[in-house]
């Protein structure tokens, strides 16, 4: 599903800085991963290059058989909109729009008729408990809510891949477990491949294996019995 | 394409029906502004231009002025020539001239003392014939205008009088009246009393500055008949000169000098061309402060959504859709404010100086506003509008997603 191969990125500068050096991983179709190490770790520049959203110095990405690494500009863009689900640590709403409209604009880049997408995206939104929620602007939500509009944003396009960049990092504890919840259900329901990182230890519990990341290598792996129910 | 623009176009339209109001309004009151500056500065100066141009034609010397060629001091055969210059399909009449250069000298109080004395050319008219060339006879701000039979009456420009609000810095006979008794002494040797009949003001000073007495005493004065030292011919419609003078040619006036108005408008001319370039400098100033307006506007706009841009480019928008929609934007900020600047210059402004036209030296003026001005000045505006969208919004859009989101 997703694999890399002797990943490699180096901040060019003053003094160049290896972020990652030449990692590799192999990723199944349905697994929930957590990436976690410490600050300077490389878990960002992972997400990242995973993303299409930077390029690597050298080494290879084959998502579902295709080398994203030899994509152009237009070809990645469009790669993300289509293949991709992205979750950011600061929830990235649009303020004018109402959470209905957030969640259904990348399913309108896609061309998709109005009626289904405003329906995809009432479901979503049912989904992630924002039912009663659809026309609420964003500042109208709370934290919490405002990040499952993203997760529901993400989804909205059926991506393969759902990718998490510390989502959880500014919620209070309780909407951290509903987040959680959230992504491990969508993780079973829909068979989605979901990379995580997070340097929170209770939010591993969630994924089916860590990655441990430190001075840009993979430090090691950890399986986790899943145990937390979605 | 249709569904980038499609997404473009909600973009804009959320951003604007759910953004700031009140910036909303600032901006396209600012386009306001800037679009009435262009028209009106323009349409005034045009207005000048017209009222100026329209002057020499009603008041001064009409579509075209034949004169003597260069060897001659008069056209010869004038009655038979004019008959000729009738008959042509589009002139709607001639009437001939006799310039002489003269002192004229006005002794207010008759009594030998403050005797006012200036050098000025006289000009005869015969009055029925002038009335199908020139308006000045509608002009008469105080007594009578000529008579065909008139012998020893004289009319004046304002200018000369020196009354009636003169306004010129030249010589002039401080305050002649009508019934006023003024003595021309011609270039000829010729010297006669004249009465002052009327004085005239077209507020076009060129017009102003004249002295006429009819062609009767004209020919008596230089002993002369069926001559003269310039025919003026009225076209129907204004802006064929060239094509009439051609036609003049054709009919066999061949020897004389054959001139359209334009050439005899030298100082104000001058004017005219000045204005040009005043309403080209202000129309330049005008688009720049609205382009940067926009500009700063947008500029604001996509620096502190930067994160955003970055954001909805990771999530799969084409950074093309982003540029799109703030063009889109500001496209809206101009068309509403030219809008809004049409509706005022035609309820507000046009109405308002057409009843009450503005006073300047070449006669009262109002807006002139043209088709092709206002194109352009619309045209202009929504170009610099879209550019001032178009580079903040590339230079946002284009930037780096990892720079955008994290800085």
């Amino acid at each position: 599903m997703i694999e890399f191969t002797d990943l490699k990125k180096t901040y060019e500068g003053p003094v160049p800085v290896q972020a990652l050096r030449e990692v590799s991983l192999k990723v199944k179709r349905g697994e929930f991963i957590a990436v976690m190490g410490p600050s300077g770790a490389g878990k960002s520049t992972l997400l990242h290059l995973l993303g299409l959203l930077d390029t690597s110095t050298s080494g290879q990405i084959i998502i579902n058989g295709i080398d994203v690494s030899k994509l152009s500009y237009y070809q990645k863009t469009a790669f993300r909109l289509k293949e991709l689900g992205y979750v950011f640590q600061e929830y990235a709403l649009l303020p004018e729009l109402n959470a209905l409209e957030n969640v259904y604009l990348p399913s309108m880049l896609l061309g998709t008729a109005k009626k289904e997408y405003i329906e995809a995206a009432s479901n979503l939104l049912e989904k992630v408990g924002l039912g009663e929620r659809l026309h609420h602007l964003i500042h109208q939500l709370s934290g919490g809510e405002q990040q499952r509009v993203a997760i529901a944003r993400s989804l909205i396009n059926k991506p393969k891949i759902l990718l998490a960049d510390e989502p959880c990092a500014n919620l209070d504890t309780q909407n951290k477990r509903i987040v959680m919840r959230l992504l491990r259900k969508l993780c079973d329901e829909l068979n989605q491949t979901t990379i995580m990182v997070t340097h929170e230890m209770e939010e591993r519990e969630y994924a089916d294996r860590v990655i441990w990341l430190r001075d840009g290598i993979i430090e090691g792996e950890e399986k986790i019995s899943q145990g937390v129910s979605s | 394409m249709f569904t980038n623009l499609r997404a473009s176009f909600f973009l804009t339209y959320k951003a604007i029906s759910r953004g700031n109001k009140g910036t909303l309004a600032l901006t396209i009151l600012v386009i306001t502004l800037a679009f009435i500056n262009i028209t009106f500065i323009s349409s005034i100066l045009s207005g000048a231009i017209n009222t100026a141009h329209q002057q020499a034609i009603d008041n001064y010397v009409s579509n075209i002025v034949i004169e003597p060629g260069t060897d001659d001091d008069y056209i010869e055969k004038v009655s038979s020539l004019k008959r000729s210059i009738n008959m042509l399909p589009g002139v709607t009449s001639c009437a001939s001239r006799y310039s002489l250069g003269s002192t004229i000298t006005y002794d207010p109080d008759k009594d030998g003392k403050d005797i006012k004395e200036i050098s000025w050319t006289i000009k005869s008219i015969n009055p029925e014939e002038e009335t199908q060339v020139t308006n000045i006879h509608n002009f008469m701000a105080d007594g009578q205008y000529l008579d065909k039979l008139d012998r020893d009456q004289v009319i004046l420009g304002r200018e000369v009088s020196g009354g009636y609000g003169a306004g010129l810095e030249i010589q002039s006979l401080k305050g002649a009246r009508v019934g006023d008794e003024i003595t021309i002494h011609f270039s000829n040797g010729v010297t006669r009393d004249y009465t002052i009949k009327g004085i005239f003001v077209t507020k076009f000073p060129l017009s102003d500055m004249a002295v006429f007495i009819t062609e009767k005493e004209m020919e008596s004065v230089l002993g002369l008949h069926n001559r003269a030292s310039e025919i003026l011919v009225r076209l129907d419609q204004p802006g064929q000169e060239e094509l009439y003078i051609q036609r003049l040619r054709q009919i066999g006036i061949v020897d004389e000098e054959i001139s359209p108005w334009i050439n005899y408008i030298g100082l104000i001319s001058g004017i005219t061309q000045s204005f040009e370039l005043i309403k080209g400098i202000v129309a330049f100033i005008g688009l720049l402060v609205a382009g940067v307006t926009i500009f700063i506007l947008i500029f604001i706009n996509t620096v502190g959504r930067r994160k955003q841009i970055g954001i909805l480019k990771a999530i799969g928008m084409d950074e093309r859709i982003i540029i799109t929609s703030y063009m889109f934007q500001a496209l809206f900020y101009a068309v509403v404010g030219i809008g809004v600047g049409l509706a005022v210059i035609r309820f507000v402004l046009l109405p308002h100086f057409i009843s009450h036209p503005l006073p300047f030296p070449m006669g009262m003026v109002s807006l002139l506003i043209t088709k092709k001005e206002l194109l352009t000045s619309i045209a202009g505006l929504i170009l610099v509008s879209l550019i001032g969208g178009l580079i903040p919004s590339w230079r946002v859009a284009r930037e780096n997603i990892i720079r955008a989101i994290w800085g």
